[in-house]
């Protein structure tokens, strides 16, 4: 570790000697800008190459040379403060989130402040302003956000055992027990042996990351992540609700409805219990919907109706639906200071992302290239069938492309159409249920505020509730134990954070 | 005293100036062994490109980096970072946690190691002793991420094989993955499974240079084989377990991030978070690079604080130290 550290500090170092020389020189007026660099995560095994259809065409599009340097998703934010502290910036950065590297970052001056600059660009002009809010660091807006759907919570379960029970789809908190309670007794399968359970939940305890115990909390009446009482902002972990559905929770885990290793389960391998016919529910976004339903067709191509059925969020206790939205932005894209040295050249690259964002690249970046993977049928992005070489390779790299995407005014490209009819009744339902919950969705009300105490010791507080929480429903610790776990969050630096908070939130009412 | 005496006779004798003369005498014998020199040469290079200039980087211990401003740039905070980090409750409990895993490897996988080479030591049919030296060699040759994973196969609830073994035999129903009693064996049983049968290798090349007359002297007078060992075979040895212990020692606080990392989750945290995990938590994924510098630096100043306390622990018993 020290010896990996040193050699940081090595490339720290060569990096600062670098920048000397790179300074001294001179200011070079802004010329034309003929290429761009920019950083993005893959999620593929592999990135994409250098000289792939896509690619050739989104420089076609764009008119640069586009030179996209490809970090792996799962060290991304590592790499990103490496090339931070590094001499080779690019011009653009993918940034995923306002970690607290990032924020310092910024706010030592790292990245061009864009609040009100985006608005002389049509395609960068956004029209989800609360959402460009909630991606902002107190306000200032560091980055172009990426969109994506802020309703996505769902409840999937085995349609085939919920009718050979004879049972109704859940609605509220009571009806999930009551269903993960018979497909955990009542021998869903029938195959005459108690080895189901009901609900599958992974490894996957940090506070405030949409994981089903967020989820299950904001259903009772939590809030998300803080919430609003007497005229403050507090935790939601500071709340009676959140006890409760903490409680109910445990009840779950303690009558055996929940898998027993729910604290160190592979969250990779979350879909096999579901279609082994283990685990009969899934509480996620809507889209592993589709993930399941593939697997069922993978496995049956003639027989995989009717396997899995989804509802989206469920009524708490109150009888109020309290509907578990995301911030609705899955990181940004910045522009470092260090790479982009006018409001010149600012001006280029941001014309270079407007065009990014528009239509034609849109489309290019999400569904791929028209004729080659797909054709639009009722105005629907239909693959080619049957594949090609060519098309294949465009569906693979599209996936890494659409990491580029903004969509800061809606969706710019054609949706999918689905493989077959039923396919796209469920897509069409999911589309239809995430739209209704969004009008009951209660958002975290201090999603634009970085507290400065938060940043410095953040992920280190939140760790002391989250893993109580873990330890109160394994039965490691009692009630009293997760209480006194949120008493030391407060005495450990929460006390500031509140405060903070509350200041930034009264401030900017 | 010394040096006026020296002046006096230089004056004397009208010789040039002491300094000179042993730059001269340095001099011939620079240029007598100029070819040694230029041997040490890249080794010194190595060690001041790749170590020591890197150190220059241990300042952000005293400053508030911001990756941003540099190393140069960022503003001096004094020893904050250290004043933090020990009032920190986290603090404790980190120390705790990597010395108790320390002492539980260095009690326990390192005589494990010295009896595991005796034992081998010990075999005579040669083909049977190198077909087990081989196997043995072979787990170091495995990344922590594939024990980890053989670990979660064994272990998984319910369905593990040492899972259900163990627990039929203690009649329990323990997890051992996620119980924070089994993080420490655990994570010792992993450590002497991988290590112990590469750990001989030095030992057994001690073993080797035993004079063995002295085990056929032994033998006469009638010492039977655990006599053989505890007189002639360990006192032989002696001065090679002191160094390697020595060197354990020096390394003791390295409790192998890759291996505790991989380990570790919710419920077993409390027992599992030590200096080396706790850096990459809150230095890489949460951008505190100064203060994890600062957690690294203290670690570093433990392990020469340990290194040099046993080497002159060793001395004063009268064996032969390391330097």
């Amino acid at each position: 570790m020290i010896r990996r550290k040193l050699s940081l500090a090595a490339a720290v170092v060569t990096a600062a000697a670098l920048s000397l020389t790179a300074c001294s020189g001179g200011d070079a007026p802004a010329a034309d800008l003929t290429s761009v660099s920019i950083m993005a995560p893959f999620l593929e095994a592999q990135p994409p190459g250098a000289d792939g259809a896509v690619q050739k065409k989104l420089e076609e599009i764009t008119g640069k040379q586009v030179k996209i340097n490809w970090a792996p998703n799962a060290s991304y934010e590592d790499k990103t403060n490496i090339t931070l502290a590094g001499s080779d910036i690019p011009q653009v950065m993918v940034i995923q989130g306002k970690s607290p590297g990032f924020v310092k970052n910024a706010q030592a001056g790292a990245f061009w402040d864009l609040t009100g600059k985006l608005d002389k660009y049509p395609n960068l002009k956004t029209t989800y302003p609360d959402i460009q809010q909630n991606a902002s660091v107190n306000g200032k807006v560091y980055g172009i956000f990426r969109g994506r759907a802020p309703m996505r919570t769902a409840v999937m379960f085995r349609q085939d055992w919920l009718d050979k029970l004879g049972l109704q789809p859940p609605k509220t908190v009571e009806d999930l027990y009551k269903v993960a309670k018979a497909f955990t007794e009542q021998d869903p399968d029938g195959n005459g042996k108690n080895d189901t359970y009901g609900i599958t939940i992974p490894k996957w305890g940090a506070l405030g990351s949409n994981s089903p115990y967020d989820v299950i909390e904001e259903w009772f009446g939590a809030g998300n992540r803080w919430t609003e009482r007497d005229g403050k902002l507090v935790p939601s972990f500071e709340t009676d609700e959140f006890l409760q559905a903490d409680r109910f929770i445990k009840k779950m885990v303690d009558e055996k409805l929940i898998n027993p290793d729910f604290a160190t389960f592979d969250s990779t391998k979350w879909n096999e219990p579901f279609f082994n016919g283990k685990g009969g529910i899934i509480v996620d976004v809507d889209s592993r919907v589709s993930v399941l339903i593939n697997l069922f067709k993978q496995a049956d191509p003639n027989n995989f109706q009717n396997k899995v059925g989804f509802v989206g969020n469920l009524e708490g206790p109150d009888g109020k639906l309290h509907a578990h939205p995301t911030d609705g932005y899955s990181g940004f894209l910045a522009v470092p200071k260090a790479s982009v040295r006018t409001e010149a050249e600012l001006d280029k690259v941001l014309e270079f992302l407007n065009t990014l964002n528009g239509k034609d690249a849109g489309i290019l970046l999400n569904n791929g290239i028209e004729g080659v993977n797909f054709t639009v049928v009722d105005g629907k992005a239909a693959p080619v069938k049957p594949e090609t070489d060519a098309s294949k390779a465009v569906t693979t790299d599209i996936k890494s492309y659409a990491q580029l995407g903004m969509n800061v005014a809606g969706n710019q490209f054609y949706p999918v159409k689905q493989a077959s009819d039923y396919e796209q009744q469920v897509f069409d339902k999911r589309t239809d249920v995430m739209a209704e919950d969004l009008k009951s969705a209660v958002y975290n009300p201090a999603a634009p505020y970085v507290s400065a105490t938060y940043v410095a010791k953040g992920a280190q507080l939140d760790n002391i509730v989250a893993d109580a929480r873990i330890k109160y429903l394994a039965g490691q610790i009692d009630e009293q134990g997760l209480k006194d776990a949120i008493k030391l969050w407060n005495t450990s630096g929460g006390d500031k954070v509140k405060e903070e908070i509350n200041k930034l939130w009264q401030d900017n009412k | 005293m010394a040096a006026p005496v020296v002046e006096a006779e230089a004056r004397a004798a009208n010789r040039p100036p002491v300094r000179e003369r042993k730059n001269g005498r340095f001099s011939v014998h620079f240029a007598h062994y100029k070819w040694l020199y230029l041997l040490l040469l890249p080794g010194v290079v190595y060690f001041a490109v790749f170590r020591y200039a890197p150190m220059y980087g241990v300042s952000i211990a005293f400053k508030d980096y911001v990756p941003f401003l540099g190393v140069n740039g960022s503003p001096w905070v004094g020893v904050q970072n250290f004043t933090d980090f020990f009032a920190n409750p986290d603090f404790p409990r980190l120390l705790g946690n990597t010395l108790i895993l320390a002492f539980l490897n260095l009690g326990i996988a390192f005589p494990l190691t010295i009896v595991l080479a005796l034992l081998l030591n010990e075999v005579r049919l040669s083909v049977l002793k190198r077909t087990v030296q081989t196997l043995v060699y072979i787990p170091h040759f495995l990344s922590w991420t594939i024990v980890a994973s053989l670990s979660f196969l064994l272990f998984a609830l319910d369905i593990g094989p040492l899972f259900q073994f163990l627990n039929n035999v203690m009649g329990t129903n323990i997890d051992f993955l996620s119980d924070p009693a089994w993080f420490r064996p655990l994570i010792v049983l992993q450590d002497i499974w991988k290590n112990t049968g590469w750990g001989t290798i030095i030992f057994l090349a001690a073993l080797a240079t035993v004079d063995q007359d002295q085990y056929e002297a032994a033998i006469i007078d009638g010492a039977g084989r655990f006599r053989r060992v505890w007189h002639i075979t360990l006192p032989a040895i002696r001065s090679t377990i002191i160094v390697m212990l020595i060197l354990a020692i020096g390394q003791m606080l390295n409790t192998g991030f890759e291996q505790i990392y991989l380990m570790t989750n919710a419920l077993n945290r409390e027992v599992a978070d030590v200096f080396d995990t706790y850096v990459y938590f809150v230095g890489i994924t949460q951008g505190a690079y100064s203060y994890s510098t600062a957690v690294g630096l203290f670690k570093s100043l433990v392990g020469i604080v340990l290194i040099f306390g046993t080497n002159w622990l060793a001395k004063r018993f009268n064996q032969s130290g390391l330097f």
